[in-house]
């Protein structure tokens, strides 16, 4: 056995932890997206990591952005071997609009207008519109907290578990319909998921074992969402209700494996699971207008039920040296049993439908087959080819059997370990058995309209990748171009065709040992067409969207090898526009493009202060700003059945100065026993 | 030495290795879950063979050079290395086999030949790709085209380091075709949002099948990241008799005649309850 003399094995305490102030130069709610800078000011933050070690115990932490609303802490540790635990906490802002005004305050689960409103029956005749508006943001605040651990009993022998609990709260945008108008409502939203995943593994021979547990349970704070209408409305529809998203639970057992053999180094896989979902939250009455006597409900909740099963088998095999086979079924299949009862609609809280409705519980199973072959045909060279079967059964929608059969190929050149050409390829036909008109038509629907996931497709596509890459040259270069084309040939109204093209090229480059380069560029453009009927008849519209997105990156690091700093830069810049020209009856007009520009730069720098000291500067600029017509100048009023929320689309140029320190406790650098 | 004899070790074994190789990436390692001296499953594990375990037999290498002479290679993990994919990931998957279930075989990490060193760093204290908010940055070194869509203005938090490939994706497996972390499509998007699981009294018929068929996950041009921006998306697939299917163009727009079925949020103006309504009345999903 060798000792090791000179290995600098640790026993102990290390870490570094970062201190500093950031300065926001403007604030804009956007901006705090996922970042927590949704003001202005300063923001005191603390980052850092650090390992404990001892004897075979190991334990560590790491926190992110403690000080901002999108903090990140975990702590892991274990003896290795025998046991592990982890604790996470994480939050995520999430910020949308910091322009939305409401005339609605929230009070006791409803959302309530001003005393001194005046309904009306279109906008313009909001006469304390004006006074009552206030600012109202559309935000909200995810937290997950996860705790879990795991104890390997024997080389053969492992339980693992899994809690975690989601939070969110906050406020979004629903909208809450009267008669024939509407108006947008800034509504609380207070979330808790509870998930649970725990298992044991098996290690059998050459395989593994694994049968675990999966359960999620959803509960919504609020039951139903309670509105008084700012427009003139009949006796007994001024306050209105819809009902929220209902608790809900859903729970899975699998087993899965994978089993290796030495027979042509062949491996079994399989995965079994079987789950149910569960909804049984009370119904709200069919309306909440008293004047409308009330029907009787069916039944007073859902005992909504789902089942799930999903079964995979992947057969892998090497047959002969130069010749990799795979083979794999998979089989998916919801089967959604919820009582079907009849239901008498009230319209808006205004008018009783007068029939009876079913509700529609659908279901669908999902088979796949696939077939694949890898030949080296030279050392250099591989070819692969494979075939693709999909199945899939749906009941209660127009069409009731669909297949999909997809072939492609692929060529690998590899001349060299620095160089790669890859080629791919192939068409896949989806086909159905029909378009059964008669349950479009009993759906109301133009039985010309095909549906875009139940239609008849032809697709071709395509890859292009070429990398150049070693480590003994200072240079790497990489290109994509990626192209398919969707045909809905089939179609009279809806989507007809999709066309979709991306392309990478990214290059970097070791300079020196002390600074590297990169660029990277990217692109993606996808122009679709559909067709469209006014007249509920032949197609008298089409459109056709253009949408672009265009990526631009730079940057540069610099860490000289016995150097008092450590500099990076990073650019990016992304352009989104789309265009979408409308021609209806031989008349074409064009919306105005829809547009986002993203610019953000970074520079980050460490100056290595002393051994234990590092002074850290950190600045960033970000601009963004989108055009959208849907919200542009769309003011509370401007749509006359419409109450919105007079969102702005997102204009921010936003500068963050930060300065700190980072502090290193224990040895930073390794250093070889003597 | 002959060309059927078995490779010798070096004699000093990670003494002999660190007499060149001492810089600090490479000593990281000893920060890593690698070097633990009490498990001994770890290479430098009691009993094991330290930078052997993993780089394989050194005695070659670490022998003496004559001068002009080219020293003899070591196993190398990078993408230069001349060792077939296949018998570098051997050295990984020789105490890691456990982390290959069910979904690594058959996948498209597994049968494209992606090496394990091609994610993993298993010399530095942390290894990024474990690590949430960095990444998606490992992952996006080869999945160049979602890196472009991640950095669209209506994306995941991925951009931020704030939501990480792993939320959704199984980079050893994962069941269903695309490599998910649960079994559909959907069963992986109510990992996070449970709300839109139901079954709702009235469904969408759409959202309980693939969310896939509105949502661009990886990021698109159109709020909630949708495939098209509506109403055209909503009238790719509803033609109704009664509500009629207007073309939506310019005349709709605030210096006209303002459409409520083109402007604020369009079709969902009215019928807010798009992914299922649980109301009694909600058949057209606007309670």
């Amino acid at each position: 056995e060798w000792l090791c003399e000179s290995c600098p094995f640790e026993d102990g305490y290390q870490s570094n932890v970062e201190a500093g102030t950031t300065y926001v130069s403007d604030e804009d709610i956007r901006y705090g997206n996922a970042t927590g800078y949704d003001k202005d000011g300063m923001y005191l933050n603390v980052d850092g990591d650090g390992v404990y070690s001892r004897d075979g115990y190991r334990q560590s932490w790491r926190v992110e952005d403690l000080g901002l609303d999108s903090r990140v802490v975990t702590v892991e540790g274990a003896r290795q071997g025998r046991y592990g635990y982890w604790l996470e906490y994480n939050e995520i802002p999430s910020r949308v609009f910091g322009t939305t005004e409401t005339v609605f305050d929230y009070n006791s689960g409803t959302l309530l207008l001003p005393p001194a409103w005046v309904p009306a029956g279109t906008t313009d005749g909001f006469a304390a519109l004006e006074d009552s508006l206030k600012t109202r943001t559309i935000e909200s605040d995810w937290g997950f907290a996860r705790v879990g651990g795991r104890w390997i009993a024997s080389d053969a022998f492992e339980v693992y578990a899994n809690y975690s609990r989601q939070t969110r709260d906050g406020i979004d945008i629903k909208s809450g319909s009267s008669y024939t108008q509407a108006a947008l409502l800034p509504r609380r939203i207070d979330y808790a998921t509870d998930q649970a995943d725990v298992g044991v593994r098996f290690r059998i021979g050459s395989g593994t074992l694994t049968l675990a547990y999966y359960g999620s349970y959803f509960d919504n704070r609020n039951a139903a969402l309670t509105w008084q209408t700012p427009f003139t409305a009949p006796p007994g529809a001024t306050e209105l209700t819809a009902a929220e998203e209902p608790d809900n639970n859903f729970q899975q057992l699998s087993l899965s494996g994978a089993f290796q053999t030495d027979f042509w180094q062949s491996v079994l896989a399989f995965s079994v699971a079987m789950g149910r979902g569960e909804q049984n939250e009370n119904f709200l009455d069919y309306t909440s207008n008293p004047n409308i006597p009330g029907a009787a409900l069916p039944r007073p909740s859902l005992q909504g039920e789902v089942d799930t099963s999903n079964y995979a088998v992947t057969f892998t095999a090497r047959p002969l040296d130069r010749v990799r086979v795979k083979l794999a079924y998979r089989y998916d299949d919801r089967d959604n049993s919820t009582a079907v009862d009849e239901w008498s609609r009230v319209i808006t809280d205004v008018f009783p439908s007068g029939e009876l409705q079913e509700n529609v519980p659908y279901s669908f199973t999902r088979s796949r087959f696939s077939a694949e072959a890898d030949v080296k045909v030279l050392d250099e060279l591989r070819v692969s080819a494979g075939y693709d079967r999909n199945e899939l059964d749906r009941d209660y929608q127009e069409v009731a059997e669909q297949t999909e059969d997809i072939g492609w190929g692929q060529v690998r050149w590899r001349p060299a370990s620095w160089f790669e050409l890859r080629g791919r390829g192939g068409v896949s036909r989806r086909d159905i058995n029909r378009y059964d008109e008669d349950v479009a038509v009993s759906l109301g629907q133009n039985p010309l309209m095909r549906k875009y996931n139940l239609a008849y497709r032809y697709r071709e596509f395509g890859e292009l990748t070429a990398m150049v890459s070693a480590p003994t040259k200072p240079l790497s270069f990489g290109v994509t171009v990626f192209s398919a084309d969707d045909s809905y040939s089939e179609s009279k109204l809806g989507l007809t065709s999709s066309d979709e093209m991306r392309y990478t090229v990214d290059l970097s480059w070791k300079v020196s040992d002390a600074i590297s380069v990169y660029l990277m560029h990217g692109g993606e453009s996808v122009e679709a067409e559909q067709a469209g009927s006014a007249m509920f008849s032949a197609p008298d519209w089409n459109a056709v969207h253009d949408d672009e997105f265009h990526h631009w990156g730079a940057g540069l690091h610099w860490s000289p090898a016995e150097g008092k700093f450590d500099l990076r830069l990073d650019y990016s810049n992304g352009e989104g526009d789309t265009a979408i020209r409308v021609d209806s009856n031989g008349v074409a007009s064009a919306l105005p493009k829809l547009t986002s520009s993203l610019d953000s730069l970074r520079a980050e720098m460490a100056w290595h202060f002393s051994e234990r000291l590092d002074l850290t500067f950190d600045v960033r600029y970000e601009s963004f700003m989108t055009d959208d017509w849907a919200i542009a100048d769309v003011a509370a009023d401007t749509l006359p059945t419409i109450l919105t929320l007079g969102a702005s689309p997102y204009d921010y140029d936003i500068w963050a100065v930060g300065v700190g320190f980072r502090y290193y406790i224990g040895e930073r650098d390794l250093q070889l026993a003597d | 030495q002959s060309d059927d004899s078995e490779p010798e070790y070096s004699r000093k074994g990670a003494d002999s290795c660190f007499a060149c190789h001492d810089d600090q990436a490479t000593l990281a390692v000893f920060r890593s879950k690698h070097a633990i001296r009490q498990d001994s499953r770890t290479p430098f594990g009691h009993g094991q063979l330290q930078c052997e375990a993993c780089h394989g037999p050194g005695g070659e290498h670490a022998g003496r050079v004559r001068r002009g002479q080219e020293r003899a290679p070591i196993t190398a993990f990078s993408s230069g290395s001349t060792l077939p994919v296949m018998e570098q990931n051997q050295f990984c998957t020789a105490c890691h086999q456990d982390d290959l279930g069910f979904g690594w075989h058959g996948g498209a990490h597994d049968m494209e030949e992606v090496a394990c060193s091609d994610c993993h760093s298993s010399h530095a204290a942390t290894d990024p790709v474990l690590v949430s908010s960095m990444q998606a940055q490992v992952c996006f070194d080869c999945h160049q085209q979602q890196r472009t869509q991640a950095m669209k203005p209506f994306a995941h938090p991925v951009r931020e380091g704030k939501m990480d490939c792993g939320s959704c994706h199984s980079a050893h497996g994962g069941s269903s075709d695309t490599r998910l972390t649960q079994q559909a499509t959907n069963d992986t998007c109510f990992g996070c949002h449970a709300e839109q699981r139901g079954p709702y009294l009235w469904e969408h018929a759409p959202v309980s099948e693939n969310c896939g068929d509105c949502h661009d996950p990886h990021g698109s041009n159109h709020p909630g990241m949708l495939s098209l921006r509506a109403p055209m998306l909503c009238q790719s697939c509803h033609s109704q008799s009664g509500h009629p299917s207007i073309a939506q163009d310019a005349s709709g727009l605030p210096d006209a005649t303002p459409s409520p079925l083109l402007l604020g949020q369009s079709c969902l103006n009215c019928h807010s309850q798009v992914h299922g309504s649980n109301h009694p009345s909600g058949s057209k999903l606007m309670r």
